[in-house]
């Protein structure tokens, strides 16, 4: 490694060390009681994968340069600096952590080693080193941002296709998805893809909500690739036309790390207060539930239903106890998975992980524990608010052959409202 | 033996609690200049009021309830370890001042009955605690994890525990005597008393001291730091 480029990594490090990483890098006692609850170590039982030995690795590297101990006698802390070996684990180490933070949760000094290892996603990509697939995802949606008008067609298009669909479900020729529509309440950003946007359509049109649609999706790949400037301007996109529209108020779709990215970390990376109050989906469908402005009926779900937290609206987005009433309402027949709430395992799926291939391995590995959990449960059904778990659970569902059916909430919601186009699973409507 | 007690048991003391004292106080100043995380880093359940806050914080830091629930084992080591630790600070106490009121409850025969099981068992406690830690980094995963510097603690105070419970269970010198000792480092005019130099129990002192004067004196600069860290990491966690 030259000098340069090890002042530009040794100066990420530098640059990213505040006082909760200062002390999360100096406490740490490496006691292990992380192991027991990372599913990627209690899957694979690889060590590279064990939260504090994640951690340890930009110890060593921030021992070596920053601390006076470990620059007097750096073996007594193996200080190294980031040679080719200790950036290839730290790769592996950094890129397939899920963030789920189930080992802050039981870690007795609550280290969030996620956080640490943001440090490390830095690192890499100042090593350019980033994950490719994620930067390109990261990339696209920028030069969204900037070319919005180049996609409004096919957009709007796509929106009167789903308008279609969801008059079909409603039965009411007034229902729409709305677009543009300035001085709506609610800025909805969903997801790519009809079925993010037509079951929530559907419900906020049968509660008479005041709404419209984003012309971006709530994802974030530039939170997951671990450049905090590529997730603030992809995040933007939204925030701006929040602004433009005049809504009071952004919703996020069933997306796990769209809702904390919102609601926990823009208004970090923007140094701004966030100018709306962010909800996700299932705040307001509990609400209207609750209110009485939809109707849901017990019964028209077949099978004992379970719910899965994803973990960046449990653990890390407190958001329990709405999902689970929801899914209540539509069923009489629901068991929760064990353990559940803030202990719930993470399903393997998160942080991106599902969109970079060379993790598969690990990744289906690392769903041991859902695939136990789920067995265990009896259920038939699944309600999943996220649609990284989703992809991940589905696959363990193949692959474990569990026969799940495996739903979005919101599509259990619309399954279960008295209209008359929703005898079928809404999701199978459009196909 | 005269001029080994004074290294270690004399000068090395105020060395060891300059160190220790300093290093603590520039470990706090760096964290305390350092800025804050713009990010809240907190994680749910978290309490909504400030005494829900303390008394998670609390709880956490003390009792540590979910790693209990996710590692009992180790933490039931861990666990008796630090009690006993706080056990034998309190012990500690009695070679700076007499306690309070119990020598007349008990009687010099309870007193020392009471010093002798409550004292021996903490220190067999603790000595068990770090032969379980040793017994673990050395053998299975935990040794792919551990650096030298979990080692050199561990060395340190199997030293401190060892020769503590060698005065414990074999030394022949009285309460008294170390109270002299001590209290004449406190006043800044150490001498080392008579009783001490002709015993061998002296060489224990001694030594005990050697290991403890090393612990504290390495201790700001080691992962130790999580005794007043792990506090505002815990604190953290309710953002």
């Amino acid at each position: 490694m030259d000098a340069q480029q090890l002042t530009t990594l040794t100066g990420v490090l530098d640059k990213k060390m505040n006082r909760q990483l200062k002390q999360y890098i100096d406490i740490c006692a490496r006691c292990s009681i992380c192991k027991d609850a990372c599913h990627q170590y209690v899957g694979t039982g690889d060590i590279k994968y064990l939260p504090a030995r994640r951690a340890e690795l930009i110890r060593q590297i921030y021992k070596k340069y920053f601390d006076k101990a470990g620059r007097f006698v750096p073996a007594l802390y193996e200080a190294r600096e980031p040679d080719d070996n200790l950036l290839d684990e730290l790769y592996d180490s950094a890129y397939a952590c899920t963030g789920c933070r189930r080992c802050m949760y039981y870690c007795p000094f609550s280290i969030d080693t996620a956080w640490i290892l943001s440090v490390a996603k830095a690192i890499l990509i100042a090593a350019g080193r980033g994950n490719e697939m994620l930067g390109q995802l990261a990339d696209a949606a920028i030069f969204k941002g900037d070319n919005a008008a180049m996609f409004e067609g096919v957009m709007l298009s796509g929106f009167e296709d789903i308008s279609e669909e969801v008059r079909a479900i409603t039965g009411n020729p007034e229902h729409k998805v709305h677009v543009n529509k300035e001085g709506a309440d609610i800025l909805y950003v969903a997801l790519a893809g009809a079925h993010s946007i037509r079951p929530a359509a559907v419900i906020f049109e049968e509660a008479g909500e005041s709404w419209t649609i984003s012309m971006f999706e709530a994802a974030n790949y530039g939170f997951f690739y671990g450049d905090t400037e590529k997730a603030r301007i992809i995040t933007k996109r939204y925030i701006d036309e929040a602004v433009r529209l005049g809504v009071k108020e952004i919703v996020v779709p069933e997306c796990g790390h769209a809702y904390r990215v919102a609601e926990f970390f823009y208004e970090a990376w923007s140094k701004e207060p966030m100018p709306f109050k962010v909800s996700h989906i299932l705040e307001k469908v509990d609400d209207y539930i609750k209110s009485g402005r939809i109707t849901v009926d017990k019964g028209r779900i077949e099978g004992k239903v379970t719910y899965h937290d994803p973990c960046q609206l449990g653990r890390n987005g407190g958001k329990f106890e709405q999902p689970r009433d929801i899914v209540k309402a539509v069923t009489d027949n629901f068991v929760d998975l064990t353990p559940n709430r803030a202990e719930q395992w993470c399903c393997g799926g998160g942080g991106g992980i599902v969109a970079m291939e060379e993790f598969k391995d690990v990744r289906l590995r690392s769903g041991i524990k859902k695939v136990e959990q789920l067995k265990a449960s009896g259920a038939s059904v699944l309600a999943c608010p996220c649609e990284n778990c989703r992809l991940q659970i589905e696959e363990l569902n193949e692959v474990h052959g569990l026969g799940l059916e495996i739903w979005q909430v919101i599509d259990l919601v619309v399954a279960a409202m008295p209209l008359p186009g929703n005898q079928k699973k809404a999701a199978e409507v459009a196909e | 033996m005269e001029t080994y007690l004074w290294i270690t048991s004399i000068w090395g003391v105020y060395l060891a609690l300059a160190v220790f004292i300093g290093g603590m106080a520039w470990r706090i100043y760096q964290w305390s200049t350092t800025p804050k995380s713009p990010v809240r880093l907190g994680m749910f359940p978290k309490p909504k009021t400030k005494v829900g806050r303390f008394g998670k914080l609390m709880k956490d830091t003390f009792i540590a309830p979910q790693s209990a629930k996710i590692a009992p084992v180790m933490w039931g080591f861990a666990f008796m370890f630090h009690v006993a630790a706080l056990a034998v600070a309190i012990g500690h106490l009695h070679i700076v001042i007499e306690y309070p009121f119990l020598p007349e409850l008990l009687g010099e025969e309870g007193m020392e009955a009471l010093a002798t099981i409550a004292g021996g068992i903490a220190g067999i406690m603790m000595l068990v605690g770090i032969l379980f830690w040793i017994a673990r980094r050395t053998f299975g995963a935990y040794k792919n994890l551990s650096v030298p510097e979990d080692y050199l603690l561990l060395t340190l105070l199997l030293g401190v525990v060892l020769m503590g419970d060698h005065m414990r269970f074999v030394g022949n010198l009285e309460a008294d005597t170390y109270r002299v000792w001590f209290n004449s480092i406190l006043a800044l005019k150490p001498v080392i008393p008579v009783e001490m130099i002709g015993s061998n129990t002296g060489l224990s002192l001694g030594t005990h001291m050697l290991f403890t004067d090393l612990f504290l004196i390495y201790f700001p600069f080691s992962k130790m730091v999580h005794a007043i860290g792990a506090f505002s990491s815990n604190l953290v966690r309710s953002e």
